[in-house]
C-alpha cells in the first residue's frame, strides 16, 4: 500500500510549485458530476423515536480543545446558490444552504441515522401505508431580524405539500417522490396542470380539493398523518428531502406564487438553526444562529457561519494559508506541494466518503455525429463478454489517484448502491450482502478487489470472436465526453484512456475524448453521442430501490435507463435488434428482480436480500461498471465525522449543526482516530 | 452641435436596437432545453417542460415574442432573472452589482491613467535609456504572461506576504480588500497607457514644430508639457469616456478571481444559464454605454483640441 509519506516524497521530486499559484483547475470533488443530494442510513424500521436523536452528539472520539465559534467555509463560484424556495430548487448548491435555514420533520446524525427534528416521534402502521408524525409544539417561524412571525404546526406541512403538488406554483419541481408515493398526489398534480395557470396558482394552500384528494391529514395541530398509495417502509427517510419541508401558511398566503418564488434571504421566514443575514451573490453569505431555533437545547451551532465564494479550490488553498477560511479541499497538484517538513504536512486529513456511487455506464444505443446508429459500438456494448472483459480487466488505480493520490484504493467502488445506505437487522451493510454474491478478492492494499486478469483475457478473446463474426471492427472506439476548457477533466480523461490502454490493450478498445461546451444533456446525451458516461448517484431516500429503480427498463422514472443507457429505446414492437436480444432479456430479468424485491415490504431483511440479488445479477452481467467513491484530501479545522452523514435527503456535509472544530486545525493523526472510531 | 447630437443619438438608438434584436434572435435559436437546469432536465417529463416553456411564452411564434420584447423595452420592463437569482428583477440584480464594478473600475482607471501617462512621459524623456527599457520590459511582461498567472502571483504575494485580504469584502476592511483586485486591474492598463503615451509623444517629438520651439528657446520641460504631452494626449483622451463608462461592465477574470460581486461574470453566466432577460438587458446596457462612450470621446477630443470640429465640412468623423 502506498503511504502518504511515500506519495508525498515522490511527488516532491516533481516540484509542482506552480500549482500553488493557481495554474490548475478545480479539485475533483468540486468538479465531479453529481445528481441529487442524499445518502443512506440504517433506517427503515417502521418505528423510530426521539431517543435516537442523542446519538448525533456521541459520534466523535475527541472533544475540541479550541472550538471555533464563527466558522468560515467556502464554495466555488460555480456552486453559488440561485434561489431560496427549498421546495422549488433541485440543485444541491441551493439545498445544502437552505437546509440550515428551514428544518424538516426528521434529520440525520453523524452516523447516518434518522433523528428527531420537528417531529419528536413517528410511527407507521403494520403495512407501512400510514405514517404518523408527532410534532413539537415549540417551533416558530422568524424573519431575517429574528422576530417571531408564527407558530409552526402540522398545517405548515400541508402548505408545503400543496405548493409542491400544484403545477402552477412549483412547476413540477420535486414532485416525483410525493406523486409516486402519496395517495391522491398524482391526481392533484394532474388537476392543477390541466387547470388554467392563473386559476391553479390562485388556489389556497388549504383548498378543499387538495385536502380531500391528497393523503395528508392533520389530526390535530401537532399530529400529521401521511397515507401512502402502497406500502412504503422507508417513507420517514423521504421526509429529509426538500419536497417534504414546511411552508409558513401566513407567508405564502400573503403573496402571489410568482412573488413567493422570488423570495430572498430578507423576505423569507426561518425555522431552522440559522438565519441568513447577508447574501452577496458571488462574494459571501452569512448565516447567524437562530436564537429561536427549537433544537438549541440538544444541539450546538456556530454563532455565525460565513460562506465565501472563491474562484477555484486553488484560490481556496491560498485563503486557507492566509487564515481566511477554515478548510480547503486539496487538488492532486496542491497535495503534491505539501511535502514532509512543510508547515501543513502533518495536517493533511482524508475526507469522509462523499455520498455518491460513481459508475461507468454503457450507452447501448449510441449515434454518431451524423445522427446514425453506431453499430460497431452498439454491437460491442450489447455483448456480455465484451462488458465483462472491462469488469474484470479494467485497472483503475491510476484513475483513482486523480481523486486520492495517497490512498487510491480507498476510492475503489465495486457496487451500484452506495455503501452505508441501509443495513439489515443484524447490522450488516447492504453492500456486504452484494459482496457475498460477487467474486471479490480480499483487500490487499495493492490491487482492485474485482480484478481477474485471466478471466478478463478469456472474456476478451470470447468477445473478439463473437463480435468479429458480427462484423465489428477492432479496436472498438469508446466515445467519452468531458467539459471543454476544463483541464482537470481533461487530465482525468487522459489518465482513464491510459488505464484502458494498459488494461485492455489498444488493439481492443480506445478511448476517444470529446468535449461539450456548456451542457452534457443538450450537446451529448440528447443526441446519443456518448458511448460511455461517468456519473454518480446519491439517493433521495433510504432504500436500495432508489438506486436500482434508476436502472430498470420501461419506467419513465428510471433516470439511467432513460438518459444514459437508452435501453428503453429497444422496448416496443420491433424495436430490438438481433444483436441485442440477449441484452434486453438480461435487463428485463434484472428489472423483474428489482420489482419483486420492492414488493416485499413486511420484512426488511428479505427486501434488502432481494435487492442485493438483483444488484449481483446486474454486476455479474456487466450492465454497469462501478468506478469510484469520492474520497479526497483536505486541510480542515472541522471534524468530518461529527457532521451529519446523511446518505439520502438534503442533510449533508454543509449542515452546520453539532460540528466539532478546532482553531488549530486537525492533524492526520486526529483524523485517523476519528475514522477508526466511526468504523 | 445640437443637430450633430441628435443625429448621433438616433444612430445610437438604431445601433442598440439592432444589437439587441440580433442577440434576442440568437438566444431563441438555441434549443429550448437550455431553458432548464441539468437537474430539471433529469426530473421533468416532456409535458412538464412544455408547460413551463408555454408559461414563459417561449412556445409563441418568434414574431410574437419579438413584439413583446420591443414592447417591454419601451415600457422599461426588463423582466426577471430565472437562474442567476431566481425571481429577482433584472434591474435590481444589475443595480446591486454595477456600483461595485464601477467603483473598482474607476479607481483603477484613475490610477492607470495617471501612472501610465507618467511612465509614458518617463519613457519618452529617457528614450533608449534605462528608464525606457525598464518600463518596456514591464509592458512586455504583463502582456506576454497570461493574466491568470500574473493574478495568481499578485494573490499569493499580496495575501501571504503583504497580508492583504485575498478576497473582496463589502463588510470588513473594504478598502484593503480592494487593493489586490485594483492592482490586477491596473497591471495591464498601466502598461497600455504607458505604451501609447510614449508612442504618441515620440511621434510629436519628431515633428517640425518641436524643432521650431527648441530654436525659439523653450526649455525641454516647457516643450514636453505645453506641446508634446498635450498633443499626444488627444488620441488617448478619446477613449477615456468609453473606458470610464465601461467600468460598469467589470472584469470577468479579476472579479471571479477575487470574488468581487460585480458585473464581470454576469453576462457569460447569464448566457450559459439561458437567463434570457438578464442577457438581453445587459446587451442593451453595454451597447448603449459603448455608443455613449464613443460620442463623449469625440466631444472630449474636440474640447481638448480646438482644431478638431465635429460638424465641419463633410460632417466630421
Amino acid at each position: 500500500m502506498i503511504t502518504r509519506r511515500d506519495f508525498l516524497k515522490t511527488a516532491a521530486i516533481g516540484g509542482t510549485g506552480l500549482a500553488a499559484m493557481g495554474l490548475v483547475g478545480c479539485s475533483s470533488s468540486d468538479s465531479s458530476s453529481s445528481t441529487t443530494e442524499s445518502t443512506s442510513s440504517e433506517s427503515s424500521s417502521t418505528e423510530s423515536t426521539s431517543s435516537e436523536s442523542s446519538s448525533s452528539e456521541e459520534t466523535t472520539t475527541s472533544a475540541s480543545t479550541n472550538p471555533i465559534t464563527d466558522y468560515v467555509d467556502y464554495q466555488t463560484t460555480a456552486n453559488e446558490m440561485e434561489e431560496f424556495v427549498i421546495h422549488h430548487s433541485q440543485q444541491a448548491k441551493d439545498l445544502q444552504v437552505l437546509v440550515n435555514m428551514i428544518s424538516s420533520l426528521v434529520a440525520s446524525d453523524s452516523n447516518g441515522n434518522l433523528v428527531s427534528s420537528i417531529a419528536e416521534t413517528w410511527e407507521a402502521n403494520d403495512d407501512a401505508t400510514v405514517w404518523t408524525f408527532h410534532l413539537r409544539d415549540d417551533v416558530t417561524w422568524v424573519d431575517v431580524n429574528g422576530n417571531e412571525m408564527a407558530q409552526l404546526t402540522a398545517w405548515d406541512f400541508v402548505a408545503g405539500l400543496e405548493w409542491v403538488l400544484n403545477a402552477a406554483k412549483n412547476g413540477a419541481a420535486n414532485v416525483s417522490m410525493p406523486e409516486e408515493m402519496l395517495e391522491g398526489a398524482e391526481e392533484y398534480y394532474n388537476l392543477t396542470a390541466e387547470m388554467d395557470t392563473t386559476e391553479a396558482a390562485a388556489l389556497a394552500w388549504n383548498n378543499d380539493t387538495f385536502l380531500d384528494t391528497v393523503g395528508i391529514t392533520v389530526e390535530d395541530d401537532y399530529t400529521l398523518v401521511y397515507t401512502m398509495k402502497a406500502s412504503k417502509p422507508y417513507f420517514d427517510t423521504v421526509c429529509t428531502y426538500a419536497c417534504m419541508f414546511p411552508i409558513a401558511p401566513d407567508l405564502v398566503s400573503s403573496m402571489t406564487a410568482e412573488e413567493y418564488l422570488a423570495i430572498g434571504n430578507t423576505t423569507m421566514w426561518y425555522c431552522g438553526p440559522y438565519i441568513m443575514t447577508e447574501y452577496i451573490q458571488g462574494n459571501e453569505k452569512i448565516l447567524e444562529a437562530n436564537s429561536s431555533w427549537f433544537g438549541l437545547d440538544t444541539n450546538t451551532t456556530f454563532n455565525s457561519v460565513t460562506i465565501k465564494m472563491v474562484d477555484s479550490a486553488d484560490v481556496a488553498w491560498t485563503l486557507y494559508q492566509a487564515g481566511e477560511i477554515d478548510r480547503c479541499t486539496l487538488s492532486e497538484s496542491i497535495l503534491a506541494t505539501i511535502t514532509e517538513g512543510t508547515e501543513y504536512y502533518d495536517y493533511l486529513c482524508e475526507s469522509r466518503p462523499a455520498k455518491y456511487s460513481y459508475q461507468f455506464y454503457f450507452n447501448y444505443h449510441r449515434h454518431d455525429d451524423d445522427g446514425n446508429p453506431d453499430d460497431n459500438w452498439n454491437k460491442a456494448a450489447a455483448n456480455e463478454a465484451f462488458r465483462l472483459s472491462w469488469y474484470y480487466g479494467l485497472d483503475l488505480i491510476n484513475y483513482y489517484k486523480r481523486t486520492n493520490a495517497v490512498n487510491p484504493l480507498k476510492c475503489e467502488n465495486n457496487f451500484f448502491t452506495m455503501k452505508g445506505l441501509v443495513s439489515t437487522s443484524d447490522g450488516k451493510d447492504y453492500t456486504d450482502l452484494v459482496a457475498e454474491g460477487l467474486d471479490l478478492k480480499d483487500y490487499d492494499g495493492e490491487n482492485m478487489r474485482r480484478l481477474n486478469p485471466e478471466l478478463a483475457e478469456q472474456y476478451k478473446e470470447e468477445a473478439i470472436e463473437e463480435l468479429t463474426a458480427q462484423g465489428v471492427t477492432f479496436p472498438v472506439e469508446i466515445n467519452y465526453f468531458i467539459p471543454a476548457g476544463n483541464q482537470t477533466s481533461l487530465d482525468s480523461a487522459n489518465v482513464l484512456a491510459d488505464c484502458f490502454s494498459a488494461s485492455l490493450g489498444d488493439d481492443y478498445v480506445t478511448l476517444n475524448i470529446g468535449t461539450y461546451v456548456s451542457s452534457m444533456n443538450q450537446e451529448v446525451r440528447n443526441l446519443k453521442r456518448g458511448g460511455m458516461y461517468g456519473s454518480g448517484w446519491g439517493a433521495d431516500y433510504g432504500d436500495p430501490v432508489n438506486f436500482l429503480s434508476q436502472y430498470v427498463v420501461e419506467s419513465d422514472n428510471a433516470y439511467y435507463s432513460e438518459y444514459y443507457t437508452l435501453i428503453n429505446d429497444f422496448y416496443g414492437e420491433d424495436a430490438a435488434e438481433p444483436y441485442n436480444q440477449e441484452l434486453i432479456d438480461t435487463f428485463s430479468e434484472f428489472s423483474e428482480m428489482v420489482w419483486e424485491a420492492d414488493a416485499i415490504s413486511d420484512d426488511l431483511d428479505a427486501r434488502y436480500q432481494g435487492f442485493a440479488e438483483a444488484e449481483i445479477f446486474m454486476l455479474k452481467h456487466g450492465l454497469t461498471i462501478p468506478s469510484y467513491y469520492d474520497i479526497t484530501w483536505q486541510l480542515t479545522k472541522s471534524n468530518d465525522y461529527s457532521k451529519a452523514n446523511s446518505l439520502y435527503g438534503i442533510y449533508g456535509n454543509y449542515y452546520y449543526v453539532n460540528w466539532e472544530t478546532n482553531t488549530d486545525g486537525y492533524t492526520t493523526a486526529d483524523y485517523a482516530e476519528f475514522e477508526a472510531a466511526a468504523n | 452641435m445640437a443637430k450633430y447630437t441628435l443625429k448621433r443619438v438616433a444612430q445610437g438608438l438604431i445601433t442598440v436596437l439592432i444589437v439587441a434584436t440580433i442577440v434576442f434572435l440568437l438566444m431563441r435559436m438555441l434549443p429550448t432545453d437550455y431553458y432548464f437546469s441539468e437537474e430539471q432536465l433529469m426530473k421533468l417529463t416532456e409535458e412538464q417542460k412544455n408547460d413551463q416553456l408555454r408559461a414563459a411564452g417561449l412556445l409563441d411564434p418568434i414574431i410574437v415574442q419579438l413584439a413583446r420584447f420591443y414592447r417591454n423595452i419601451l415600457t422599461l420592463n426588463f423582466g426577471t432573472s430565472r437562474r442567476i437569482q431566481s425571481g429577482v428583477s433584472v434591474v435590481k440584480l444589475i443595480g446591486t452589482k454595477f456600483a461595485v464594478s464601477m467603483r473598482l473600475g474607476a479607481i483603477s482607471l484613475c490610477i492607470s491613467v495617471v501612472v501610465g501617462v507618467l511612465l509614458g512621459i518617463l519613457q519618452t524623456v529617457q528614450k533608449d535609456h534605462l528608464g525606457d527599457h525598464i518600463v518596456t520590459a514591464y509592458t512586455i511582461f504583463v502582456n506576454a504572461v497570461p493574466h491568470l498567472v500574473s493574478y495568481s502571483l499578485v494573490l499569493v504575494f499580496g495575501a501571504l506576504v503583504l497580508g492583504f485580504p485575498a478576497t473582496y469584502s463589502s463588510r470588513n476592511n473594504t478598502a484593503l480588500s480592494c487593493v489586490l483586485p485594483v492592482t490586477c486591474l491596473c497591471l495591464t492598463s498601466i502598461a497600455g497607457y504607458a505604451l501609447w503615451t510614449r508612442r504618441y509623444m515620440v511621434d510629436e517629438l519628431n515633428k517640425d514644430y518641436i524643432r521650431l520651439a527648441k530654436v525659439k528657446g523653450l526649455s525641454n520641460s516647457q516643450i514636453m508639457t505645453r506641446h508634446v504631452l498635450r498633443n499626444a494626449f488627444v488620441p488617448l483622451a478619446q477613449y477615456l469616456p468609453q473606458s470610464f463608462l465601461l467600468t460598469i461592465s467589470g472584469s470577468l477574470l479579476v472579479e471571479r478571481f477575487f470574488s468581487v460581486p460585480g458585473m464581470g461574470p454576469l453576462l457569460t453566466d447569464a448566457i450559459s444559464r439561458y437567463d434570457l432577460d438578464v442577457v438581453q438587458t445587459l446587451v442593451i446596457l453595454y451597447a448603449s454605454l459603448g455608443v455613449l462612450g464613443v460620442f463623449l470621446g469625440d466631444v472630449l477630443m474636440m474640447l481638448i483640441d480646438p482644431r478638431i470640429t465635429l460638424t465641419g465640412k463633410g460632417d466630421t468623423r
